[in-house]
């Protein structure tokens, strides 16, 4: 739980501030940086880090993939696409070394192995495809929690409106 | 945009005020209220604000969800550590910021705040924030509004260090009334001497965790208090640019930021209601480079400044000169304005310019969780300008061992619009998805902000080779926390723990670590007040001992920094002194 602090995170924590990851633009038609088999794969881990339940709709509904390749495609740094590119590409390697084929080829059981073997180390990661694990879900939280499935169906956040009086209760 | 054509600078105004943020904004209220004849510059340009701040757009109605665009870059807690200043020298961005913009919304305040790479300094690491646009960073303050008490103003006499404060709380009491009622403040009256209550509007409400909180340090003697915020809650029937506070909670989401204006922000409350009178002439992009000098009188004749944009030079002439440009860009100001008759710059012959600079640390903390509220139905807790003030409680009545001063905490708890808990929460799939819905709202945390003692060794200078865009030297800082701020910091975070702990609070996260000097944006000192000429800069109604008719009316003039946030004393002092100026003028002796 500790994230580089900001001023405004530090003294309101739990008011929801969303940080680090730049955002980018939310639809796309086509992918703008990734090849459609990258992005297949994309937006088949953004579904099962966040899916659609009984409770609401998930990432792939939420177009996070589409978000996330926008926000790559523009990034300033082309460190960052190789990042991307790099990291998908290290899921099927070790799809290929656990299961003999790759991520999208591989039965449900399969791709929850590979991204629990990913995710293993999550909070301290060191392998590349724990890296990339992070970072796949910091960006996948973060376009999700800021999206409209994320905010309105999701969460059912109720603000940002013109309120007459402050909720909670009053100081006697 | 030049607009030499719209402001006469043939004139000789009654007064020219340098800066337009809390303390010049203030400034021209009081002194066109009093009928005289002002003059504001402002460095930076007059933005459409409302256009900027945009507060209830939603995340997904921005292209980069509330992001600024891929070229510009916000510096990091950790590259303030890591490196020395200037922090974009080298940069491959287009634009560098401050730590502010390190965060969601940052776009709609990218206009507000400047670019490092216009506005370079040098020397110890120091994490300056800095707004050049009419209001300064009122546009984006924490809105916290809090009194200092006679337990600050005679701290020295209380425990031996430093300098006492050359008024008491009977001195400033009733223009903290008057800033009260004219720019409106939410609180809750608690009766604390040592932190006078406001006349307050509507408080904000607490959250469950919040309540909890606060019925537990009742029992240790300790106050946890909504949220005093410079927002007025009620409505302001003088004034029609503000509307009350409406819950909308935007406040908590942004780099910060009212477009409706229920937040104090200065053009809205104080430079707007100024122009009205008449008396008021505002000159945008205005970059002031020096306090020019009559040498026959020894007095300020008016100041030299730069057009922002063209980069042509101005005079202007003022009977008298208030600087309300910032603690650290007043003192620059003083120390650029160098003549034969003032060779280390105007109003500095004690040598105190620069130095005593003050602040409040931040950093400690501790976040945790309720248990209680796991699981329970989503409410809606965001829309308050604040959540939570706790009082200091160290060295009061009884003396600590280890440090001097005190502290108190800024929190706050319940569900936001984005739910922090999403990145720390582990795993994913289903059980990860209801675990982040289910504990969203849980979460309680808080922050300290602590006193940070004067000392002349902690100080800024003119660089001696470095320059801004417009050819100014730059400040070089000599400012590192003591051995009186690290003990402090450690107190802060076991009693944060404490507390959390005694109110069955289950504690995740203390934060123990010290943020960079200059983090908490409460810079304050650099020409601090006193009886005495040797040792201080300006007198009580912040006149400078050297020159009658130079007065410096921001947080420059504190002489400590208290635990409190420093804005309505700086407006409260500033009201005083420009009522005492308007006074000595009529009276012919200034």
């Amino acid at each position: 739980m500790s994230y580089e602090i900001n001023r405004r995170d530090l003294i309101r924590i739990g008011a929801g501030a969303a940080m680090a990851v730049p955002a980018a633009f939310a639809v796309a038609d086509a992918p703008r940086f990734f090849t459609p088999a990258e992005f297949a794969l994309l937006d088949e881990m953004s579904e099962m880090i966040i899916p659609a339940d009984d409770h609401s709709p998930g990432a792939r509904a939420a177009q996070v993939a589409a978000y996330i390749d926008a926000h790559v495609a523009e990034a300033f740094e082309s460190k960052e696409r190789d990042d991307w590119r790099n990291g998908l590409k290290s899921v099927e390697d070790l799809s290929r070394k656990m299961h003999g084929h790759a991520f999208m080829e591989a039965s449900p059981g399969e791709r929850v192995a590979v991204l629990t073997r990913m995710a293993k180390n999550e909070m301290n990661p060191k392998a590349p495809e724990e890296v990339f694990f992070r970072e796949l879900k910091h960006a996948t939280a973060h376009a999700y929690y800021t999206s409209k499935i994320g905010i309105h169906q999701e969460m059912e956040y109720k603000g940002n409106v013109m309120l007459e009086q402050f909720v909670g209760y009053e100081v006697k | 945009m030049d607009m030499s054509d719209e402001v006469d600078l043939r004139k000789t105004y009654d007064a020219i005020v340098v800066g337009s943020g809390a303390a010049g904004g203030m400034a021209a209220h009081v002194l066109t209220s009093h009928g005289m004849k002002v003059l504001l510059l402002e460095a930076g340009q007059k933005l459409n604000i409302n256009k900027e701040l945009k507060s209830m757009e939603w995340p997904y109605d921005h292209p980069r969800r509330g992001n600024m665009p891929p070229d510009s870059h916000a510096l990091s807690g950790r590259e303030y550590t890591i490196r020395k200043p200037p922090y974009a020298q080298g940069s491959p961005y287009k634009h560098v910021y401050s730590y502010v913009e390190d965060g969601s919304g940052s776009d709609y305040a990218k206009n507000i705040v400047v670019d490092e790479k216009d506005h370079p300094y040098t020397g110890t690491e120091y994490a300056w924030v800095r707004a050049r646009c009419l209001g300064g960073k009122t546009n984006i303050w924490g809105r916290l509004a809090l009194r200092l008490s006679d337990y600050d103003f005679k701290a020295a006499t209380r425990d031996g260090y430093g300098e006492d404060w050359p008024i008491s709380y009977a001195d400033i009491s009733p223009y903290y009334d008057k800033v009260d009622l004219y720019l409106g403040i939410s609180g809750h009256k608690e009766n604390l001497p040592y932190l006078p209550d406001s006349i307050f509007q509507r408080a904000v409400r607490l959250n469950p965790a919040e309540v909890k909180l606060r019925a537990s340090l009742q029992k240790m003697g300790r106050v946890l208090t909504p949220y005093r915020a410079g927002v007025t809650t009620d409505g302001l029937k003088h004034n029609k640019y503000r509307v009350h506070c409406y819950g909308r909670g935007a406040c908590d989401r942004r780099v910060g930021g009212c477009d409706i204006h229920a937040a104090f922000d200065s053009p809205t409350g104080l430079i707007y209601p100024a122009l009205e009178t008449g008396n008021l002439t505002l000159r945008t992009n205005a970059t002031v480079s020096e306090v020019t000098v009559d040498k026959d009188t020894g007095k300020a004749s008016g100041v030299a400044f730069i057009d922002t944009e063209t980069g042509k030079t101005y005079t202007a002439q003022g009977r008298a000169v208030l600087l309300a440009a910032s603690t650290l860009e007043s003192a620059r100001l003083m120390l650029l304005s160098k003549s034969s008759l003032y060779p280390n710059g105007i109003g500095n012959s004690s040598g105190h310019v620069g130095h005593n600079f003050c602040e409040h640390l931040m950093g400690p903390g501790v976040y945790g969780l309720d248990q209680e509220l796991v699981g329970k139905p989503r409410t809606l807790d965001d829309g308050r300008p604040g959540s939570f003030y706790l009082a200091r409680f160290r060295n009061l009545t009884d003396r600590n061992p280890k440090f001097l001063r005190g502290y108190g905490f800024e929190g706050g708890s319940g569900t936001g619009m984005f739910p922090d808990n999403a990145y720390g929460t582990p795993g994913f799939g289903s059980a990860y998805k209801k675990t982040v819905r289910d504990y969203a709202g849980a979460f309680i945390g808080m922050g300290g902000f602590g006193e940070v003692l004067p000392r002349y060794d902690n100080y800024v200078e003119l660089d001696p080779q470095v320059k801004d865009r417009w050819g100014i030297p730059v400040l070089r800082f000599h400012i590192k926390f003591g051995d009186n701020e690290k003990k402090m910091a450690k107190d802060m975070a076991d009693s944060a723990r404490e507390m959390f702990e005694a109110a069955g609070i289950q504690v995740l996260n203390v934060s123990r670590d010290i943020l960079t000097e200059g983090y908490s944006i409460h810079e304050l000192g650099t020409s601090r007040m006193g009886a005495d000429p040797k040792k201080s800069v300006v007198n009580q109604f912040q006149q400078s001992h050297d020159v009658k008719n130079l007065l410096v009316v921001d947080g420059s003039t504190h002489v400590s920094a208290s635990c409190q946030n420093p804005t309505w004393t700086i407006m409260a002092l500033c009201w005083r002194s420009c009522d005492h100026l308007a006074e000595e003028m009529r009276k012919g002796n200034v």
